[in-house]
This record gives C-alpha cells, structure tokens and sequence, in this order.
C-alpha cells in the first residue's frame, strides 16, 4: 500500500513539476542581464523590467487592456446582475434557452466570436476598432459574472426579500440594501475571475487590433515574433505576480471551490 | 410570481448578446452559403478538396487527440492522489494547479519557446550531457504545440477531476474493500466508473479547446498550421472573407458536434449515478 | 364590521385554482388561526392577505378600504415568516429597526422603540448581536419584534413555531398569545398544528382543499365538529354511516343494518340531513354486562386487539357495523376475543358531513 501512494506521490510531483516548472523557469530567465533569453541566467539585472516601461507600446496597451477590462467589466455587470437575479430567483418557461444563450460564449471559439464580431459588427455598423474591443470582452465577460453571481444567489433565502418589503421597502430599495450586500463577495469574486479572463484574453482580442490599438497580450505576441529579449520574461513574471495577488483574494471572497465545481 | 419585472431584467443582456453575439454568428454561418448572390456550398466544396486544407484540419485534430490522452494519462493519477488528501495540502495544491490557468496563454506559451528553442534550455542540456549531437528541432513544430497545449489544458482536467472523485463517496471504497476487493480492484470497479462522467466532460473540454486554440499554436507551432491560425491568416493576412468564414463554419459545426456528443454521453452515464 | 374582509377570490397557479370565490371576515382584535393540511390553502390565503400574491377575482377589503391593488410594502402588515427571514448582514438592532427606519422616525426614537419592543419579547441586552449567533427560539422572537415594532394594522404568522422543538413551541405559543392580547393587535395565525392553533386562538378556521370547512371558536370545533374530515384531523376516530334520519320528540333517530340509534342535536349542525356519527375514543362505553333498559345505542362485539396506554386501555372492538377504538381506564382489561357491548351516549354522538 505504501509503495504505491510512493509512487502516485511521486507521479504527482512530476507533474506539478511540469506545470509549474516553465514558470519557474521564466521567472530566472527575466533577470539576464544579457540580450539573449538563456537559463540559467548568466547573472542578475533588473534591466529588463525597466525596459518595459520604456517600450512604449507596452504602456499604451497596458493602458487600454486596464480600460477595456475595467468598463467591459462594468458593463458585464450592469447586464449581468439583474440576469443572474432573474435566472436564480423565477421560474420560467425558456430558461434552459436562456441559460445556454448566456453560456454560449464560452462554448464558441473565441477566434470564431472574434471573426464574426469584426465583420457583422465592426465592419457593419461602422465602429471604431475600440468599440469592438469594448464589445468583444463585454460579451466574454458576461457569461462569467452570470455564472458566478447565480452561484451565490443558490444558497440566498430569498424570504429575508419579503420580509423587507412587508415592512414597506420598495423593490429597488430592497434589492440594494438587503441582497447585494449578501452577495458582496460573490461579487467581488465574479468581477476579478471576469477580469482575469478578460485581460489575458487573445482569441477575441487579435482580430479587434488596429492603428495604435491594441491589447496587452496581442502587444506581447507581436513583441514575441520580432524580439526575443528578456523583456517579455520580465514582463510575464510581473503579471504573474498580479494573477497571484488577485487569485488569493478571490481565494477570501469565495474560497478556490469556484473552479472545482463543474 | 410577479413576471413582468422579470422579463426587465434579463432583456438588457439577452439584447446586447442577440445583437454582438448571436446575429453575427448566424450571419456567418449564412454567408458561407452565398457567393456572387446566389445560394452555393461551393465555398465547402473548395475547401474540403484542397489537400493543403485537409492538412491543416488533419494536423488540428491530431494534435487535439494526443493533447488530450496526454492530459487524462497524466490529469487522472494526479487527481486521484489530490483528491484522497488532506484539507489543507489538497488546497495547496488545487491551488497551484488553477495559478497556471489564471495566467495568459502567451506567457505560457512563452515559457515553452525558451525551453523548447534550439538555443533553450532543452536542447543545451541534453547537448551538454551528450545524449544527442546537435539541438534538435521541436519549436515551431506539432509536437511543440501538443506540449504547450497539454500545459495548458492539464490544470482544467486535474481540476475537473478532483471536483469529481471528491463527490464519490468514500464509504464505497470501504465497502467494496470490505466485500473482498484489492485496492487495484475496488480503484478500477467503483473509483474508475464513477469518475467517467467528469472524465468525460473534461476530455471533451481539453479536446475542444486544444481544436480551436489560437496563442499556443500561434506562438509554438509555426508554419505548420491548425484551423484556428489559419482562420486568422485567411481573414487578415489574405483578406479572404469568404473562405475564412467557411472556415469559422466548420469550426462551430465540430465544436457543437463535440459538446452535444458529450451531452448525451453525459445523460447515458447519468443513472449509474 | 369587520377589520379585514375576503370577498369571493379566487387565487390560481398555472391554472389550478388553490382558492376559489373564498370568503373570509375577521374582527378586530382577534386572532384567528387558518388550520389545515398542507396544501389547503391556508398559507396562499395568508400570502394573499400580505400582498405576496394577486387575486385573479375578488376583493381584500380592510378598515373599509378596497386594498386588492395596494402593493405590499404600502399595507403595513407585519409578517413572521417560517424560517424567520431575518436579514443575515444587520444585527438584532438594525434588522428590528428596519421597518422603523425606512418610516424615517427620527434615530432616537427608534432607538427607544427597539429597545422597548425587544424587552417585550425578552431579549433585552441582544441589540448588538447578529442573527447567526442567536438560537431559534431568539431568532423567531427577532422576527417577532421586527414585525411589532412598525405598529402593523394586522400582524400574520406563517407556521412561526414549526422549526422550533417541541418545549420551545410550547412556550413560545403562549408568548405570542399574550403579546397579541396585551396590544390588542387582530392577527392572522396559520399553521398544521391542532394543539398550537386551538390554544391560542380566538376562532379557528378548519381549511381543506381550498374550503373553510368550519369557522368557530375552538371549543365548539372541539366539541361539534361539522365535517368527518374536521373530526378525524382533530381526534375523531370512530364513524358510523346511517341509512334513516328522522325527528322524533326533539331528537335524532338514526337506523342502519337492524340497529337503532338516538341522537341529541348537535348546535349549528351544517347539514340538516347530515347521516354521519363521529364520536371519541374516549367518549364510548365498553362494558360485559347488557344493559336491559338500553335498546338504542348498543352494539356487541368481540375485542380484537388490546393495547396499554398508561392511564386507560384501548381496545379495538370488532361489530357487524365495522372496527371501534374506545378508551378507558379499568382494572383488569379485558382480553382478546372477550365478548363485550359497546355503549354510544346520545349526547356524545356528534353529527357530521
């Protein structure tokens, strides 16, 4: 019995191993103080991380990935909330349809979704690439933020809204002051994993690129197959950092059972 | 009961999805089927008869196939070890599976390209320790892909399973042991069935997305192309609409072929309970 | 006139109608328990009142006003509900004030009236606590407070006690009782308990199937209940369908199979061709001796099964009109297959649809 949680124990190690390793790997590769991307690295240097901030398409699209992340977000959630209420508190004829419409976007290739935006709604309606990126990660968010604030809304009883409406709270008002503040951190926890997913986004983001608009990943992809500097290491270890730091308070808002649970 | 409110609240963000999602999606399937104004499948003709282009949908699925036995070959024992832990060392480790899966695909795709280049990190140390005589070839190849695309993929399935064996009851096991069961056994008749379901779904979820994946082919395969790539290469770069929305089609059409097969395996499996 | 009145509504559900043209009247001041099994009716009634649900026909009448279409967080009614909905994020102050609040009564006077209607319900000295870390008991008499505290025209309970363990209800029952009777506050009561809504209640409206099947003060359902659903649901296990009814010097002749019955009325019998007897466990006689001057209200029988209950035995007397359960306290009990006579005292034969 012994000898054979060894060796599952030891199988798992690889594993993780071979998750985690390349990770580690371009962790140490950032600090070269050299031009070329070798491991080890032949010493140490924070030049690469300064250079980041002197490339100057990095900061812009930095900038616009922040923007387009943080107001698609919104938007995500200002349709999203009222659907996820109306999903988990009626019963309806349709809403097995309306649950997989609003899954859906999960479900098609996001290369897919992002061809047939550019050309039925950019190109269509004749609007600026930035609206389509806005758009396109509106639409990738959406699903997520449903998901998760249904989630929570599962385990609400929804009597406490009777209650506040027998003792003479309007609709809106009971909305506001007695369920929100129920699902905060389901909430919380909706918008940083729809961040995440949007901000690291390529499928939908490399057909809404144009004349000095792009986003962050598409940048860092470009930069990729013209440059092979430590840059982009610095780069990844630097936005590693802040996948961890949002993933742990996603941890405290709703615990990892998010990504378990299928 | 009250339902008109209701209704309120969902309408925004069924509209917005109808209007960017839904309409445009349909609009392309549509526009495969019309060419100079009259309804056609030549589009599909021309395309499944190219050799160039069964190449590509060979190569695709190839890789998805192999990505995807890699990932249950290696995502089930590593499950299975998870799952049977403690509270804290599990998440520990649950943890450290979903970290990777946060990060963007380009870095990880990345990571591959120094390790896998002629110049990386592979290559120099099986140089260095002798075992081949010069740097062998694998960037920019299918077998870098399957390799960035089971790194990507391997967290999903890990997750999805542990989710899974978690749920099965652990008194079965005791059960089956006590009936007379080895632990090989009572693993393959009670562990093995009960996790098929999630297995299946998780298979079925690391084999669509590794078809319809664009970074990791993108950034580690090269010249050699899958579906994905090369419906990005038929819109922009040779600005063919039309053939890149066939393409698109063909992608939706297996996509949804794939998830509704999984549905009614799902279902099937479903009373085993 | 009545505080509250039902008039001829109707309330359907993908249409099933759970009340249809249902009427209800109740008086100021009293607290009137709607008692039933479950699916009745008589919590969709109590959700009807609150403004939970719309009438698709008829009318709410209260204090005079037609209040059909008044939305619910305009009727001021205090609800306690089952599961005692108090709001998880807000303290015992804040979720009691919360009605206050939303009245805009200024901060010191909700602080005053808070406290006070807390000490009412015992739970002084609880403000600061959070519905979490209080018990059931403490948790309902929250509600309670909350539901109080607003001054409510009408209070309604919906099975307030049911998730509380039986001591607890107990005790609980009687602190509501006293508490409506000390504001003089008309109240709505509904739960499935007979033993719960009889000792608390003013009038007791027995429901089944969407039907008030009797409105009365809780003695007189006790003693004359009016149908045979009502009689079971309250203890009732012994009936006897007759063939012939007829009157005869101020009483009831009732025959069936070669036996005679005589019967005292029931007062406010529904049905004046009412051919049912119910009577108690505890109300008929078994005795070996017959007795000669008694030819009505006899039967003979064989004692089928004998059982201990502690205070009196009970036996299961086999008739040619069918199996009697009867109570009583004796000695020495009497044995299976032992041949007894079974005595029906007219005046405990209670007539029911």
């Amino acid at each position: 019995m012994q000898e054979k949680n060894r060796g599952l124990a030891l199988f798992t190690l690889l594993v993780f191993v071979f998750l985690l390793g390349p990770l580690v790997i371009i962790s140490f590769t950032s600090f070269e103080p050299g031009t070329v991307l070798k491991f080890p690295p032949e010493g140490f240097s924070w030049r690469w991380y300064e250079n980041i901030f002197e490339v100057k398409m990095f900061m812009t699209t930095f900038g616009t990935s922040m923007f387009v992340s943080l107001v698609g977000n919104l938007l995500a959630l200002l349709l999203g909330v009222p659907a996820a209420y109306a999903l988990s508190r009626f019963q309806f004829k349709g809403k097995g349809l309306l649950n997989a419409v609003f899954i859906s976007p999960v479900l098609i290739p996001g290369i897919v979704m992002g061809f047939a935006m550019l050309k039925y709604v950019i190109i269509t309606y004749n609007l600026p690439i930035y609206a389509g990126l806005l758009i396109g990660h509106t639409v990738i968010m959406l699903p997520f933020i449903i998901r998760v604030v249904a989630s929570s809304l599962s385990n609400f009883d929804f009597a406490i809204e009777e209650a506040a409406l027998s003792l003479g709270a309007g609709k809106v008002e009971t909305f506001f002051k007695v369920v929100l503040p129920n699902i905060r951190s389901g909430i919380i926890a909706a918008i940083l994993i729809a961040f995440l997913e949007s901000f690291n986004n390529v499928d939908i983001s490399v057909f809404m690129t144009g004349p000095g608009v792009s986003t962050l990943p598409i940048q860092m992809l470009t930069y990729v197959e013209n440059n092979f500097d430590p840059t982009i290491a610095a780069l990844s270890v630097l936005l590693m950092i802040i996948t961890a730091i949002l993933m742990f308070i996603i941890e405290r808002m709703m615990g990892l059972s998010y990504f378990t649970k299928r | 009961m009250k339902n008109k409110g209701m209704y309120l609240l969902l309408l925004p963000g069924v509209l917005f999805l109808t209007l960017f999602l839904v309409i445009p999606i349909v609009m392309t399937i549509a526009s495969t089927f019309y060419q100079e104004g009259s309804f056609t499948v030549q589009g599909y003709f021309t395309f499944l008869t190219d050799p160039y282009n069964l190449k590509i949908l060979w190569t695709t699925l190839r890789v998805s196939l192999v990505t995807t036995i890699a990932c249950i070959l290696l995502g089930f024992p590593a499950a299975y070890y998870i799952s049977k832990l403690g509270a804290r060392k599990k998440g520990i480790l649950l943890a450290l599976a979903i970290f990777p899966l946060l990060t963007s695909s380009v870095v990880r795709s990345f990571s591959w390209m120094i390790i896998l280049g002629k110049k990386g990190l592979l290559n120099s140390s099986l140089l260095s320790i002798g075992l081949i005589e010069k740097p062998l070839e694998i960037l920019y190849t299918p077998t870098a892909m399957m390799i960035g695309l089971i790194h990507l993929f391997l967290p999903l399935i890990i997750i999805t399973l542990v989710g899974v064996m978690e749920n099965i009851d652990p008194d079965l096991l005791k059960a089956a042991e006590s009936l007379g069961a080895s632990r090989f056994t009572a693993f393959r008749q009670v562990i093995l069935p009960l996790s098929m379901p999630g297995l299946i779904i998780g298979s079925i979820l690391v084999f669509v997305g590794s078809l319809t994946a664009y970074t990791t082919p993108a950034l580690l395969g090269g010249k050699q192309g899958v579906i994905s790539t090369f419906l990005y290469q038929n819109a922009i770069t040779l600005n063919d609409w039309h053939m890149a929305s066939v393409i698109a089609t063909i992608m939706i059409v297996i996509t949804f072929v794939v998830i509704g097969l999984m549905n009614k395996i799902a279902t099937k499996l479903n009373p085993k309970g | 006139m009545a505080l509250l009145t039902l008039e001829n509504v109707s309330v359907a559900y993908d249409n099933q109608y759970i009340l249809k043209d249902f009427n209800l009247n109740i008086e100021k001041g009293q607290l009137i328990s709607l008692l039933g099994p479950s699916g009745c009716g008589k919590t969709t009634t109590l959700r009807l009142i609150a403004g939970f649900l719309e009438a698709k026909d008829g009318r709410f009448l209260f204090d005079g006003k037609d209040y059909t279409r008044v939305p619910v967080n305009k009727r001021n009614f205090g609800f306690v509900f089952q599961s005692y909905a108090l709001f998880p994020h807000m303290s015992v102050f804040d979720n009691v004030a919360f009605g206050l609040r939303l009245r805009k009564v200024s901060e010191t006077e909700v602080k005053q009236r808070v406290e006070q209607i807390l000490d009412v319900v015992s739970l002084g000295g609880f403000e600061k606590r959070f519905p979490k870390e209080l018990s059931g008991g403490q948790r309902q008499r929250v509600a309670i407070a909350r539901a109080l505290v607003i001054q409510p025209d009408l209070l309604l309970f919906d099975e307030p006690l049911s998730n509380l363990d039986a001591n607890l209800r107990v005790n609980m029952r009687v602190e509501i009782r006293r508490i409506q009777q000390e504001l003089g506050i008309t109240t709505v009561y509904v739960s499935h308990d007979q033993e719960e809504c009889f000792s608390i209640s003013d009038r007791v409206a027995i429901m089944n199937k969407g039907v008030i099947e009797q409105l009365d003060d809780p003695a007189t359902i006790f003693k004359y209940p009016k149908t045979e659903f009502i009689a079971r649901f309250i203890g009732f296990n012994n009936f006897i369908t007759f063939g012939e009814r007829t009157e005869q010097d101020g009483e009831i002749e009732l025959r069936v199979g070669g036996h005679r019955f005589a019967a005292t009325h029931n007062p406010g019998t529904a049905n004046a061709q009412a051919k049912k007897c119910a009577m108690r466990p505890d109300d008929l006689i078994v005795t070996t001796e017959a007795q000669a001057d008694l030819e009505t209200n006899r039967l003979p029988g064989t004692v089928k099964i004998s059982t201990f209950l502690g205070r009196s035995y009970q036996y299961v007397v086999e008739t040619d009109l069918g199996d009697f359960t009867v109570n009583q306290e004796m000695e020495t009990p009497y044995k299976s297959g032992q041949t007894v006579h079974l005595l029906f005292p007219k005046d405990k034969m209670v007539l029911v649809d």
